[in-house]
């Protein structure tokens, strides 16, 4: 009788012991929903996701996990290296670490990458095999993606694109962006400067072609550099000798610095356009080239990558980011692989299942407004849809380092700043 | 003119990274495929030493030399001494050596285009209308005042006279009492130095990247092949030869062939003279 009731005590003490410790709760007991994130984790487009990401997880646990018909379950987030934006590094690489993801860490959704365009899209066929939904967040930027999804849609419906993409980025934002610079300012010759990487060269061809229509001088071919070269100086000079007054640069390796470097110390009469730029994105750029890339405009993708007041949830975001990290978000796939974990939460909450399929369906009918403006779904290719107004759709951002910030000049909605040139550039004509 | 005056700082530049390479084979017939490590391990610790302890910039170049002098000593002393004469074994270990400097250092860290050191000279000047910044000529002028200085550390004082006489006939140098393990020592430091110097020197102009690890040893490599393994002149040939292609290339073929030149280069000198333009390793000659 004395052993029962002692048995009774410890097994009552137990209990109390994991309610007060809170190991009880249902959202910690209930099995958690695995996100797997195949991200270069080396290089900015994967640490920044992978940051956001882990910003996102911590926030939704904190509130009590994802709701997945009657239960509550939390969150688990399983990153792997992908290694892709590494030079050298084959696409075989990427896709056994997805698979790994699946197979080993049993990943109930991919989101992330891989962030190099070429692996994104080996990786398709492999994810719709495993009938696995992916979110695409950061790097891929290829047209090609959602333009294969809306080809196949029954066979990539589990494929969707949160983050924007080359076409829009070149047709909806640069090209709008460069008009106008080109009537405040009096400019009209381009000569674009890119990265030997799918997205980049297809950026740059489209460019090339839509500026000459609109009346712009492209003043030569895009001048394709390897990925991890460090002297950019004959096509700068180039530039310079051949007269350009804007240079597009389209690169998402770290080496872009050196390129700023040089255009400043060359002191190349012609206003750096990073359509992609990884070194000038990052918030530490100005420290580390010590500014030197002043007056350098870079598109970031989405907006709450730099401050703005897209949305109330913007700053709120940057707000949380900085307070977690100690910095401003740093790359292009900060705020949409945070706003993919909160789509996914969405989704899945209103399919009340981790069913691939339902979950397809409620992501489909995503309508909610973001740290980017509203996010909704292409309802045939899953990409999202862009805007230049962020109560249409999900809006990009241009800054420009101005005196140590990154000061949002593009889209007109959402600008804090106007574009400035360096002083030793005149205006043209 | 451009292609001139940028076919110089490159070439330089060539030369500057392949100095230690060539200097450690030469005298010591070690191939150190840790050379790139070395060379970015030489930023990163004169990064540091700036800013995260504040240390003046000249106090940090210096630290930063003698720690990764003292590092390639070391490598010689406590791993590849066990393995001398064993030229695959030498080649893995020392890979394997700056395969684990290198990513231990990304793991570390040492991620993204935000680690960067100021340049020695600020601005820029006009050369016959070539724009030039002044770091580039101090790459060409103290890449030239370095190679000087070696050239006669070897060839005019005690230690240098040790090292080529082990180079030349280790068991004759032996007899005379040279001891070849620390020569061997020696020249690993001094090769480890070299690396670091040119690291110091160049990397102002970009960034602190791992990835310039696998670059510097890929055109350290290329160099000391076209060249002939272990021949000072034959190397300083090899990279006006290389440095002048490259820029060739990008003038008139594309920017995105330049990084082929290196591979073809070698592949070129392997078919055509195995032991490179000055190389004195004869038999491999005689074997084709």
């Amino acid at each position: 009788m004395k052993k029962n009731a002692l048995l009774l005590l410890v097994a009552a003490a137990f209990l109390v012991g994991m309610s007060m410790t809170g190991l009880a709760a249902p959202a910690q007991a209930a099995e958690p929903i695995v996100l797997g994130a195949p991200l270069s984790t080396a290089f900015l487009y994967g640490w920044d996701a992978e940051r956001a990401m882990a910003l996102a997880v911590e926030e939704i646990n904190a509130a009590g996990g994802v709701k997945v018909g009657k239960t509550k379950r939390p969150l688990k987030l399983e990153v792997i290296d992908t290694r892709d934006l590494e030079p050298g590094v084959p696409v075989s690489d990427a896709l056994m670490a997805v698979e790994k993801l699946i197979l080993e860490k049993k990943a109930d959704f991919i989101v992330g990458g891989p962030v190099r365009s070429e692996a994104a899209l080996a990786a398709m066929a492999l994810l719709s095999k495993h009938k696995k939904i992916s979110i695409l967040t950061t790097g891929a930027l290829t047209p090609k993606y959602h333009a294969v999804v809306g080809k196949n849609p029954d066979k990539f419906k589990y494929l969707f694109r949160i983050s924007g993409e080359a076409k829009w980025m070149v047709l909806g934002e640069l090209v709008p962006c460069l008009m106008d610079i080109g009537k405040q300012f009096k400019l009209d010759k381009l000569y674009i400067m890119v990265q030997d990487v799918a997205h980049a060269r297809a950026g740059g061809g489209i460019l090339q072609k839509v500026m000459s229509k609109k009346g712009w001088k492209v003043l030569a071919d895009p001048v394709i550099f390897p990925t991890g070269t460090t002297d950019f100086s004959m096509a700068l000079l180039d530039a310079k000798k051949k007269g350009a007054q804007v240079i597009i640069i389209w690169m998402d390796m770290p080496e872009s610095a050196i390129l700023l470097k040089q255009w400043y110390d060359m002191k190349v009469p012609a206003l750096p356009f990073g359509t992609i730029i990884a070194a000038a994105e990052q918030p530490g750029f100005w420290k580390a080239t010590e500014g030197k890339g002043e007056f350098c405009l870079a598109n970031v993708v989405n907006a709450g990558n730099a401050p703005s007041n897209a949305t109330p949830w913007t700053m709120k975001f940057v707000n949380a980011y900085k307070k977690k990290y100690g910095l401003e978000p740093e790359g292009y796939g900060t705020s949409s692989s945070y706003m993919s974990v909160y789509v996914l939460k969405d989704a899945i909450e209103r399919a009340g299942s981790l069913d691939p399929d339902k979950v397809v369906a409620a992501l489909k009918k995503t309508d909610l407004m973001g740290v980017y403006g509203r996010i909704r779904f292409d309802p045939k290719t899953n990409q999202i849809i862009p805007s230049l107004d962020p109560k249409e759709g999900a809006v990009g951002t241009v800054f420009q380092w101005q005196a140590g910030k990154r000061v949002v000049v593009f889209p007109p909605k959402i600008a804090t700043g106007k574009i400035m040139l360096p002083p030793w550039m005149k205006t043209g004509k | 003119m451009d292609i001139l005056i940028y076919g110089i700082i490159n070439s330089a530049t060539l030369a500057l990274m392949a100095m230690g390479f060539t200097l450690v084979y030469g005298v010591s017939r070690l191939p150190n495929f840790a050379h790139g490590a070395l060379y970015v391990l030489a930023g990163y610790i004169c990064w540091l030493l700036l800013n995260e302890l504040g240390i003046p910039y000249i106090l940090a170049v210096f630290i930063a030399l003698a720690f990764v002098a003292a590092v390639g000593g070391a490598m010689y002393q406590f791993i590849l001494v066990r393995i001398r004469g064993m030229a695959i074994s030498e080649i893995i270990a020392s890979y394997a050596i700056g395969l684990a400097i290198l990513e231990g250092l990304r793991w570390g860290g040492l991620k993204g285009g935000t680690f960067t050191l100021a340049p020695f000279v600020e601005g820029s000047i006009e050369i016959l209308g070539v724009s030039v910044d002044w770091q580039r000529l101090l790459v060409v002028g103290l890449g030239t005042v370095l190679v000087g200085l070696l050239w006669i550390f070897v060839n005019q004082t005690r230690l240098g006279l040790a090292l080529k006489g082990m180079a030349q006939d280790e068991r004759a140098a032996l007899t005379l009492g040279i001891d070849s393990d620390r020569m061997a020592v020696a020249s690993m430091a001094l090769g480890s130095l070299s690396a670091a110097v040119a690291a110091l020197i160049i990397l102002p102009l970009g960034s602190i990247v791992v990835e310039a690890g696998y670059h510097v040893l890929i055109m350290a490599v290329a160099v000391c092949i076209v060249g002939g393994l272990g021949s000072w002149t034959g190397a300083l040939l090899a990279a006006f030869v290389i440095g002048f292609a490259q820029i060739l290339t990008v003038a008139y073929l594309g920017a995105h062939f330049q990084v082929v030149v290196a591979l073809l280069a070698i592949i070129a000198t392997l078919i055509l003279r195995p032991s490179g333009i000055f190389g004195r390793q004869k038999e491999l000659e005689e074997r084709v």
